[in-house]
C-alpha cells in the first residue's frame, strides 16, 4: 500500500518538478528574449523613439543629423595627429619619391620633396553616414575637412633653369569621401575597399603655389601644369564614379563588378543655340560648343562666325560610365584672339534621360554651374540638343573596353613621339601636337609657346606624362591590379567623331 | 509494520520521482523545439507604456550622459556586416575547435563530438555610447559601452556508448564596458605600440545551457552561481587595473632609436677628375646615412689635390642596419658659386658584418643608375674604412620601453642628490603681438636653457629634454619657464617678445618623482604649456 502510494506520490512529484522546471525555462527564456529585443530597439534610436521614451525630459544636447557627428574620433585624431603626421611623412616620402623620380617628365632633371611636413592641424571628420545601397556592400560617407598648414616644398630642377623650390601653401581639402566595403564570408569579412570622392558636393582642394626665393614665371606654365595635373587626377581618378579599388586580405574575389566600366553610349547632336550673349566689341560672337561627360575627354564643335543664333548640327558620341551620377556638360564659347570667353554653360544629368529613346531638349544657358557664383540673372540664351542614350550589352561593353585600351596605347605613343619631337623643335612639335589633337593639357603649349623654346617642350611633356604618371601611380599602389586598373580608370575611350583640338581648350 | 510501510513508501516515492521525472521530461521538455527563432521586434513607436517602463534601465549611455558620444554609424556598420561576420567567425571557431576535440576525445572514451549547428544569430552587438578621455600622456583612452544580447544557437552533439546527447547554448548576453588604451603613441603606422584592454566593472553575462533539451540555467540558484563564477573568473583576469595587453609593434623600432654606431674613416681618394679651370680641384667628402634627417658630415677641403689624403674619422648613429645605406659625395670646393660634384657612391649597411673593420675602395659614379652611360667614365676612387658597432642589449636606453618608469640617475651623483629632468613637450595658443616664433627659456638656479625656435606657430611642439645635476633635492626651489618669440627677420623694432611665463614649484616633483602637466601661462591670453618633470635619484 505504502509502496504504491509512494510510487504514485513520487510520480506526481516528479512530473510536477518537471513542469515547474519547464515553467522556469519558459520564464527565463522569455526574459532573455525580451532583453535582447530591448537592446536591439535601443541600439538604433531615432528622434521620435527618443521623444517617446524621454517625454518632456528630452535631452537638449542630442540631435540627429544625416551625417552623424564623431566628436570622440576627432578628439583622438587631434591627439594622435603629430604621430600620424610623422608616420605619413615617412610613408609618402618613401612611396611617392621614387615614383616622382621614375615618372618625372623629360626636361625636368630632378623632382624631389625637399621638405614635407603635414603641419600640426589635424583633419576633422565632420560626420559619418553608413548605408547599405547594395546587398553585400556597405557604403560609408565621410565628411572630411582639412584646412591644414602642411609645408610641402618640391625641388624642381629643369634642364635650362637651376633648381627652383616650389612651395605648396594653404592646402585646404573639403570633400566627402565615399568608402564602399565589399563584404565576404571570410575573416576579415571585407574583400575589397573602394575609395572615391563624392562629386556632389564637389570636392574642394585649394592651395597656393609659391616659388621660394624666386618667381613662378621662371618656368612658364608650371603653375598651370601642376594645377591641371592635380585637377585631372582629382576629377578623373578619384571623383565618383571614378574610384580606387583596393583588394584586402588576400581573398580571391571577382572585383570587376566594382571597377568602373563603360556603361552606355550617349549620342549628342548639338543642333543650335538662340539669343547668345554678345561678347565682342565689334561684330558678334563667334560661338562654338565644347561637350563632355568626363573632363579628360572634351569634344568641340566647329566655330560659327559672327552669329548669335548659330546652327551647328553636329553629332558626337560620348561614353558614360555611371548613368546615375554623371552629367553631360555643354559649354558655349566665343572664339577670340587670346583667351576664349565663355558664353554659357549647362548641365544635363544623365539620369533624366531614358535609355533607347531619342529626345530633343532645349536648355537654358547659365553663366556658371556653381549657383553661389551667379551674380546676374540675365538671360544667356538657350541651346537645343538631341540626345540618345544607349545601354551597352556585354559584347559592346567588351568592345568599348578593347577600343579604350587601343586608343590608350595610341595616345601613349603619340605622347612619346610628341615629347621627343618637342625637345628637338619645340614650336613645331607644339603645333604638330595641336594638329593631332591628343593632349589634355595642350592648352598649356599655347601659353608656353611665346616663352621659350626648350621650356615649351618640357612643359608640354610634363603634362602629358603627368597624366600617365597619375594613371600608373594609381595602379602602382594597388597590388596585383595594376594592369587592369590602367585600362579602366587611367583614361577612357573618346569615341569621338571630332578629335579634340587642344589648342583651343580654355583653361 | 509502520516502519516497513514507511520504508516502502520512501522507496516507492524515490522510484516514483525518477519515473515521474522521466515521464515529465518526455511530456514537457523532450518535444520542445530546439531551434532558435528570431525575436519579433516591433518598432518602438508601437510599444505600450509597460514595455517602455521595462526599457528605461537599458537606455543607452549617450542619451543619459552628454560626455558619451553616439556611434550609430558603427552600429549600422556592424549590423550590415553581421551576417558575414557571423559566418566567418563560426567557420573559424569550428576550424579551431575540431583538432582540439579530436585530440581530447580518445581520453574520455567518447565516440564523437560534433557541432550540429553553430550560428551567432541575427542580432549583432551594439555600442551604446563611446567616451574618450584626454590626458597629457602619450596615450589614447576610450571606453565603449558594449552590449550584445544575441540569439546564438550552438548545438554540440556528443556520442558515447551508443548514446547521443546534445548540449545547446542559446541566448548569450554579454554587457561590458571595456576600457581600451592605445599607448605609447609612436611616429610610425599604426601609430601605437600596444593595446591594453581592461574591464571597468563586472560584466553582465547570461545564457541558456540546454542539456538534452532541458535548460540547466533555469534551475533556481544554479544560474546565479554559474553567473557569479564566470564573472569572478573574468574579473580576476581583466578587471581594472588588471589588463589584457596586445602588443602591436615593438616600440623600440617604432621610436626609431639608434641601434648602433657606424665608424667611418675617410682615408683618401685617387685619380680624381680635374674640375677647375686653373689648377687642380679642391676636393672634400660629404657623408650621410639614408633616411637620416641630420645634416651631412664633411671632411676638410684639400686644396689643389687630385689624390687627397684625409684620414678623418666620423661616427654616425644607425637606426636600421638592414635598410639604411651610407652615401658618399665628393665635391670640389669653390670660392664662389656652387660646389661641383665630382662623384658619389653608396654602401648599404647590410654588407658590413658587425664589429669588423672593412676597408673599401669605391669607384666614384655620377649617380646610382646602373644604366647611365655617364657612369662608364672614370671619376677616380675613394678609399674608406667602415666599422659597424651594434649596441649591446644593455647599452640600449631602457626609458622608452615603459615611459612611466623613472630612470635611475647616472652613477657619480651623491646619495642625497639626483638629476632633474625637464621635458618641454608643447604649448598651445601662444600668440605674440608682432611675431610668433616661439621657443622656451628655462631658468633654474642661474642656469639657462633654451629650446629650438619653432617658426610661425601658435601651437608649437618641441619635445626637448634638459638635465640639471643637483646635490640635494630641489624642495624649496622654483623653476622659471618662459615662452619667448624672436623675430624671424633681423628686426630692430621688435627683436624679442615674451609670450607668457610660469613659475613651477619643484617640491612636488621630489615627492612625486614624475609630474606631467599643462600649466597656464601668465601674461598670455589662453596659452598653456605642457612640461614633464622627473626627479631621478641614484637610490
Amino acid at each position: 500500500m505504502g509502496l504504491i502510494s509512494g510510487i504514485f506520490m513520487g510520480t506526481i512529484f516528479g512530473i510536477a518538478l518537471m513542469s515547474g522546471w519547464r515553467q522556469m525555462m519558459r520564464y527565463r527564456g522569455n526574459k532573455r528574449v525580451a532583453k535582447a529585443v530591448d537592446i536591439k530597439l535601443l541600439g538604433s534610436l531615432s528622434r521620435d523613439d527618443l521623444k517617446k521614451i524621454c517625454g518632456d525630459n528630452f535631452p537638449e544636447w542630442i540631435s540627429f543629423p544625416v551625417y552623424e557627428q564623431v566628436k570622440w574620433l576627432n578628439k583622438q585624431l587631434n591627439k594622435m595627429w603629430p604621430f600620424v603626421a610623422d608616420a605619413a611623412t615617412l610613408v609618402i616620402r618613401e612611396s611617392v619619391e621614387p615614383l616622382l623620380e621614375e615618372y618625372r617628365p623629360p626636361g625636368i632633371t630632378s623632382l624631389k620633396f625637399s621638405k614635407l611636413s603635414l603641419g600640426n592641424v589635424a583633419p576633422k571628420i565632420e560626420g559619418i553616414r553608413v548605408q547599405s545601397l547594395k546587398k553585400g556592400q556597405i557604403t560609408m560617407d565621410i565628411d572630411f575637412r582639412w584646412g591644414g598648414d602642411p609645408s610641402i616644398i618640391l625641388g624642381v630642377e629643369a634642364a635650362m633653369v637651376a633648381s627652383i623650390p616650389i612651395q605648396l601653401k594653404d592646402l585646404q581639402v573639403f570633400t566627402v569621401i565615399r568608402v564602399i566595403f565589399q563584404l565576404a564570408e571570410e575573416i576579415p569579412c571585407i574583400s575589397a575597399v573602394v575609395v572615391a570622392l563624392l562629386s556632389e558636393p564637389k570636392p574642394r582642394i585649394d592651395y597656393t603655389l609659391k616659388a621660394v626665393g624666386g618667381s613662378l614665371t621662371a618656368i612658364p606654365g608650371i603653375s598651370d601644369m601642376i594645377d591641371d595635373t592635380v585637377n585631372t587626377i582629382v576629377t578623373d581618378m578619384l571623383q565618383w564614379p571614378h574610384r580606387i579599388v583596393v583588394p584586402i586580405g588576400g581573398i580571391p574575389v571577382d572585383l570587376s563588378e566594382l571597377e568602373l566600366k563603360p556603361q552606355g553610349k550617349l549620342t549628342v547632336t548639338v543642333v543650335k543655340a538662340n539669343n547668345l550673349k554678345n561678347m565682342e566689341m565689334i561684330g558678334k560672337s563667334d560661338p562654338y560648343v565644347v561637350v563632355h561627360i568626363r573632363p579628360l575627354f572634351k569634344v568641340k564643335s566647329k566655330v560659327v562666325e559672327n552669329n548669335l543664333n548659330p546652327v551647328w548640327d553636329q553629332t558626337f558620341e560620348l561614353i558614360a560610365e555611371d548613368k546615375e551620377t554623371q552629367s553631360l556638360i555643354l559649354e558655349v564659347f566665343d572664339e577670340d584672339i587670346g583667351q576664349d570667353k565663355r558664353l554659357g554653360i549647362v548641365k544635363l544629368p544623365l539620369i533624366e534621360l531614358e535609355a533607347e529613346t531619342p529626345k530633343e531638349i532645349e536648355l537654358r544657358l547659365l553663366p556658371s554651374l556653381d549657383m553661389l557664383k551667379i551674380k546676374d540673372k540675365k538671360d544667356r540664351g538657350t541651346i537645343t540638343i538631341k540626345v540618345l542614350y544607349q545601354q551597352f550589352n556585354k559584347e559592346e561593353q567588351m568592345a568599348a573596353l578593347e577600343k579604350e585600351k587601343e586608343i590608350l596605347e595610341q595616345r601613349k605613343k603619340l605622347k612619346e613621339a610628341g615629347v621627343i619631337g618637342s625637345t628637338m623643335d619645340a614650336v613645331g612639335s607644339g603645333v604638330g601636337m595641336v594638329g593631332t589633337g591628343i593632349g589634355t593639357g595642350v592648352g598649356l603649349v599655347g601659353t608656353g609657346i611665346g616663352a621659350g623654346v626648350g621650356i615649351v617642350g618640357s612643359g608640354f611633356g610634363a603634362v602629358g606624362s603627368g597624366l600617365t604618371k597619375a594613371g600608373k601611380f594609381m595602379g602602382r599602389t594597388i597590388t596585383g591590379q595594376s594592369s587592369k586598373r590602367n585600362g579602366s580608370s587611367g583614361t577612357t575611350t573618346p569615341v569621338n567623331s571630332v578629335q579634340e583640338n587642344g589648342g583651343a581648350k580654355p583653361l | 509494520m509502520g516502519f516497513v510501510s514507511t520504508v516502502m513508501g520512501c522507496t516507492g516515492f524515490g522510484a516514483g520521482v525518477s519515473v515521474g521525472l522521466v515521464v515529465g521530461y518526455f511530456l514537457f521538455i523532450y518535444f520542445l523545439p530546439s531551434d532558435v527563432k528570431d525575436p519579433v521586434i516591433r518598432p518602438l513607436i508601437e510599444q505600450d507604456t509597460a514595455t517602455l517602463q521595462r526599457l528605461l534601465p537599458e537606455i543607452p549611455l549617450w542619451v543619459k550622459n552628454p560626455d558619451y558620444d553616439r556611434i550609430d554609424w558603427l552600429n549600422k556598420f556592424i549590423e550590415y556586416m553581421w551576417p558575414y561576420l557571423d559566418k566567418a567567425i563560426c567557420k573559424t571557431a569550428i576550424n579551431i575547435a575540431k583538432p582540439i576535440i579530436a585530440e581530447q576525445i580518445p581520453k574520455y572514451k567518447i565516440e564523437s563530438v560534433e557541432f550540429e549547428t553553430f550560428t551567432l544569430g541575427s542580432l549583432p552587438p551594439t555600442f551604446q555610447g563611446m567616451k574618450v578621455y584626454m590626458t597629457d600622456e602619450k596615450e589614447l583612452i576610450m571606453e565603449p559601452s558594449l552590449k550584445w544580447a544575441g540569439n546564438p544557437n550552438v548545438i554540440l552533439a556528443v556520442k558515447a556508448f551508443g548514446l547521443k546527447a546534445s548540449i545547446q547554448v542559446v541566448d548569450l548576453q554579454i554587457f561590458a564596458s571595456p576600457r581600451i588604451t592605445l599607448k605609447p603613441l609612436v611616429p610610425s603606422f599604426p601609430c601605437f605600440a600596444n593595446i591594453y584592454v581592461s574591464l571597468m566593472e563586472k560584466p553582465h553575462v547570461d545564457f541558456g545551457l540546454k542539456l538534452l533539451g532541458a535548460d540547466l540555467m533555469s534551475i533556481p540558484g544554479l544560474y546565479r552561481f554559474v553567473q557569479e563564477l564566470i564573472k569572478d573568473q573574468v574579473c580576476r583576469m581583466y578587471l581594472w587595473p588588471r589588463t589584457l595587453e596586445v602588443p602591436i609593434m615593438d616600440p623600440t623600432k617604432a621610436m626609431q632609436k639608434p641601434v648602433g654606431i657606424l665608424h667611418v674613416k675617410v682615408l683618401r681618394a685617387m685619380k680624381l677628375k680635374k674640375k677647375d679651370l686653373l689648377g687642380a680641384s679642391d676636393p672634400y667628402v660629404k657623408l650621410k646615412l639614408t633616411e637620416d634627417k641630420l645634416p651631412s658630415k664633411k671632411t676638410t677641403v684639400k686644396r689643389r689635390n687630385l689624390n687627397p689624403e684625409w684620414n678623418e674619422e666620423f661616427n654616425l648613429a644607425v637606426k636600421d642596419p638592414e635598410t639604411q645605406a651610407l652615401e658618399f659625395h665628393v665635391y670640389d670646393w669653390e670660392q664662389v658659386g656652387k660646389h661641383d660634384k665630382m662623384g658619389m657612391n653608396v654602401v648599404p649597411l647590410n654588407e658590413l658584418s658587425p664589429d669588423e673593420p672593412k676597408v673599401m675602395t669605391l669607384d666614384l659614379l655620377k649617380n646610382m643608375d646602373p644604366n647611365d652611360v655617364q657612369n662608364d667614365k672614370l671619376r677616380g676612387q675613394l678609399v674608406v674604412e667602415l666599422t659597424y658597432k651594434p649596441f649591446k642589449d644593455e647599452d640600449i636606453p631602457k626609458d622608452f620601453v615603459d615611459l612611466r618608469t623613472v630612470e635611475k640617475a647616472p652613477d657619480g651623483t651623491s646619495t642625497s642628490g639626483g638629476m632633474l629632468v625637464v621635458i618641454v613637450h608643447e604649448a598651445q595658443d601662444v600668440e605674440g603681438k608682432h611675431h610668433t616664433n616661439p621657443y622656451v627659456r628655462i631658468l633654474f638656479r642661474g642656469e639657462e636653457k633654451k629650446t629650438k625656435h619653432v617658426k610661425k606657430n601658435r601651437d608649437p611642439r618641441w619635445e626637448e629634454e634638459f638635465h640639471f645635476m643637483l646635490d640635494e633635492p630641489p624642495t624649496n626651489d622654483k623653476m622659471h619657464v618662459e615662452v619667448q618669440s624672436a623675430s624671424s627677420k633681423i628686426g630692430l623694432l621688435h627683436p624679442k617678445e615674451c609670450l607668457g611665463y610660469v613659475d613651477i614649484n619643484l617640491s612636488d616633483v621630489v615627492s612625486n618623482k614624475r609630474i606631467n602637466e599643462k600649466y597656464h601661462l601668465i601674461d598670455s591670453k589662453n596659452g598653456r604649456i605642457q612640461i614633464e618633470l622627473q626627479w631621478r635619484t641614484s637610490s
